[in-house]
C-alpha cells in the first residue's frame, strides 16, 4: 500500500471541507443566505464531514457495527439539515423575487 | 518503517487533529493566516485542556489511617503458587489448577486450540527464560537481579554488557536533560510510556520472599526485608507497554493470555536495559517488573494514568491495555511527574462494563470507591486507599478454569480502543459531560458494538490477514 487508509481518508476530507467552503460562498453570494441558513448548513455540512471521517475510520478499524452507528447517527441528521438549511434558502430566495 | 514511526505516525493523525480539536479543524479550513490560528488554537487549549486533563501536585486518591504498606507475602499469587497463606486453601487450589490448566488446549474451541496455546507459550517464552516468576511478584528474578556489580568487578569477569556501575558519574546540566535522556533511551529499548516519580515507601513491600525455599516449607529462611536491597533508591521509573488489541479483544483465549506474556517479556528486556544505562551513567538501578513495588500506585504518581473500577491502570493512550514495570534508581537530579486525571474515576462510577463482563463477577459494582474492601478475608487487597476494590479470589478460581489470563475486563473497558482519533474525541467529549451523560455514552459505547467478549469471531480478527501486508508494502 503507498496511502494508508487513514493517510487517504484525512486527504479526502480537506478536499470535501475545500468544496463545500467554497460552494457555500458561492451560493451565499447568489441567494444571499439568512443567519438560519447559514446555521443549518454550516451545521449539517460539519456533520456530514464528520460523518464519513467517523465511518470510514470504523471500517478501517475493523469494526463495521460501528460505521454503520456513525451513518445513521450522524449521517441521517447532517443530511436532514443541509435539506432543511436548502429549503430555507429557496424560501427567502422566493420572498425576495 | 520502524515500530516507533509507525507508532508516532499514528498519534500525529490523531493527536494533533484532538489537539488542535474541532475548533483547530474549522479554524483551518477557513485559512486564518497560519500565526493567527497557532494564537487561537492556544487558546482553546489554554481554557478548555485543563477541564479536559487535570494535573495533580499530590497522589491524587484519599489514604486514610487503615493504609498500611502490603508485604509480598500478602500478594494473591503468593498465595496461590507459593503457599505464603497455606490456611487458604480455596486459593492455593486456584493456583494450582492454574499451572495445571495452562499445560493443556482445546482444538474444539476458537483460541483455546493447540494454536492458540502455542502463541501464548511464544508471547510468555522470554519473560520465562530470562526473569521466571516476576510476573508472579518474585524479587531479584533472572536479568532483573538486585547485584550491582562495580566497574572494577565488572571489568574483571566477562561482563560484556556493561552490567555494572561505572566509576564516573555523568552530570546532566539540568533535572529535566536527564528525565528527557532517561525518556528518550527508554522509548529507543521499546517502552511506549515513560513517568518518573519520587520513591514513595507506601508503594513498596515491606518484605519479600524466595519461592523456592517457601515451597520446600522453610518459611523463616525464606523472608528477607529491604536490608538485602543494594542501596536506597531515590526515584522510580515506570514503564508502560502496550498490548496487542486484536489479542486482547479475544479475551477470554489464549490469544489474550500471548498479548500479556509478551507484555511482560518487553518489560524485562527494556527495564533491564534502562537499568544497564543507568549503572553505565554511574547510578544504582534495579529493574523490577511487578516485584519490589506495586507498580499501579507507581503509574498513578508517574504521571502515566488513572485508577479504575477494574483495579488496573488506565492511561490515556491506550486505555486500561498496558503492562507495568519499574526502575528504582538511587538518581535523584531528574525531573518527576505529576499525577493527571482526565475522567476515568469519574466514568466508572456510571459504566461497570467491566463488571459485568467479569466471568467471576469479581469487580465490584459499588457505585462510589471505598476505603475497605466490600468483602471478607481480603489479606491480599492493601487497604486504606480510596479506591474500587477487585476480589482477587474469584478472579484467581477464573484463571484456574481458564488456564490463562482472561483479561475480559481490559477488552470490554471502553477505554481500550484502537490507536484511531475518533475514540479519543469521545474520551474528551465524556470527559467534558457531567455524570448523568456517562450513562448515555456507555450505552453508545454498546451500540456502536465495542468491548463484546468471548466472541470467538475476535479470534478470527486476529489472524485475519485481509488489509495486513507482512513484507513492508
Ligand atoms: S481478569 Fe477476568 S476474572 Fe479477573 S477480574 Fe478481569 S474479567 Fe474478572
Ligand atoms: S470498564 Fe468502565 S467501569 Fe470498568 S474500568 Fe473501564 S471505564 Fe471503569
Amino acid at each position: 500500500m503507498v496511502f494508508t487508509g487513514i493517510e487517504i481518508l484525512f486527504f479526502t476530507l480537506g478536499v470535501m471541507v475545500t468544496l463545500i467552503i467554497i460552494s457555500l460562498i458561492r451560493y451565499n453570494k447568489k441567494y444571499k443566505f439568512s443567519a438560519l441558513s447559514w446555521a443549518l448548513l454550516g451545521i449539517g455540512s460539519f456533520l456530514l464531514v464528520f460523518c464519513l471521517a467517523w465511518s470510514v475510520s470504523s471500517v478501517l478499524e475493523g469494526v463495521p457495527r460501528a460505521a454503520s452507528m456513525g451513518l445513521m447517527v450522524f449521517g441521517i441528521p447532517a443530511i436532514l439539515l443541509v435539506l432543511t438549511g436548502r429549503r430555507t434558502v429557496l424560501k427567502n430566495q422566493l420572498k425576495n423575487d | 518503517m520502524n515500530k516507533l514511526n509507525s507508532k508516532n505516525n499514528n498519534a500525529i493523525n490523531r493527536r494533533n487533529f484532538l489537539k488542535v480539536g474541532v475548533a483547530g479543524a474549522a479554524i483551518g479550513a477557513i485559512s486564518i493566516p497560519a500565526k493567527g490560528r497557532e494564537k487561537l488554537v492556544e487558546k482553546v487549549n489554554k481554557n478548555v485542556g485543563p477541564n479536559l486533563i487535570k494535573v495533580h501536585d499530590e497522589f491524587p486518591y484519599e489514604i486514610n489511617s487503615t493504609f498500611k504498606r502490603h508485604s509480598s507475602m500478602d500478594l494473591l499469587f503468593s498465595g496461590a503458587l507459593f503457599g505464603t497463606h497455606p490456611e487458604d486453601t480455596d486459593i492455593l487450589n486456584s493456583g494450582h489448577r492454574f499451572i495445571e490448566n495452562n499445560q493443556k488446549h482445546d482444538n474444539s474451541k476458537k483460541g483455546w486450540d493447540q494454536l492458540g496455546a502455542a502463541i501464548n507459550a511464544g508471547g510468555w517464552a522470554l519473560h520465562h527464560a530470562v526473569s521466571a516468576n516476576a510476573c508472579f511478584s518474585q524479587a531479584g528474578q533472572g536479568i532483573l537481579k538486585w547485584e550491582q556489580l562495580s566497574e572494577a568487578e565488572g571489568k574483571q569477569g566477562s561482563h560484556s554488557s556493561k552490567d555494572w556501575v561505572s566509576d564516573e558519574k555523568y552530570k546532566f546540566r539540568d533535572k529535566q536533560e536527564a528525565s528527557n535522556a532517561i525518556k528518550r533511551a527508554a522509548r529507543l529499548f521499546g517502552a511506549d510510556l515513560i513517568g518518573i516519580t519520587k520513591r514513595d515507601k507506601r508503594w513498596d513491600y515491606t518484605d519479600f520472599f524466595d519461592g523456592n525455599l517457601m515451597l520446600q516449607g522453610k518459611r523463616d529462611e525464606a523472608v528477607y526485608g529491604w536490608e538485602k536491597f543494594p542501596f536506597e533508591p531515590k526515584s522510580v521509573i515506570v514503564l508502560a507497554f502496550e498490548e496487542d488489541y486484536e489479542c486482547i479483544a479475544a479475551a477470554p483465549t489464549h490469544l489474550g493470555g500471548a498479548a500479556v506474556g509478551e507484555g511482560y517479556t518487553r518489560m524485562t528486556k527494556v527495564a533491564y536495559q534502562l537499568s544497564v544505562m543507568l549503572k553505565q551513567l554511574g547510578y544504582m538501578a534495579v529493574p523490577a517488573s511487578n516485584d519490589v513495588g506495586m507498580s499501579v500506585p507507581y503509574a498513578i504518581a508517574a504521571g502515566l494514568g488513572e485508577g479504575s473500577r477494574m483495579g488496573t491502570l488506565v492511561t490515556y493512550k491506550y486505555g486500561p491495555r498496558v503492562r507495568l514495570a519499574k526502575v528504582y534508581t538511587n538518581l535523584d537530579f531528574v525531573e518527576y511527574d505529576k499525577p493527571i486525571e482526565f475522567g476515568v474515576m469519574d466514568f466508572c462510577k456510571n459504566c461497570k462494563r467491566c463488571a459485568d463482563a467479569c466471568p467471576g463477577k469479581a469487580i465490584s459494582f459499588d457505585t462510589e470507591p471505598t476505603f475497605e474492601p466490600p468483602y471478607d478475608n481480603a489479606w491480599y487487597n492493601s487497604t486504606g486507599i480510596k479506591k474500587y476494590y477487585m476480589d482477587a479470589r474469584k478472579c484467581i478460581k477464573v484463571w484456574g478454569d481458564f488456564g490463562s489470563d482472561c483479561g475480559s475486563c481490559v477488552a470490554a473497558c471502553p477505554y481500550n480502543k484502537p490507536d484511531f482519533w475518533h475514540h479519543r474525541l469521545v474520551d474528551k467529549i465524556t470527559k467534558l459531560m457531567p455524570g448523568p451523560v456517562h450513562d448515555f455514552m456507555r450505552e453508545m459505547d454498546i451500540a456502536f458494538g465495542y468491548g463484546d467478549v468471548d466472541n470467538p469471531e475476535k479470534v478470527d480478527k486476529f489472524f485475519d490477514a485481509s488489509n495486513r501486508s507482512y513484507d513492508g508494502q
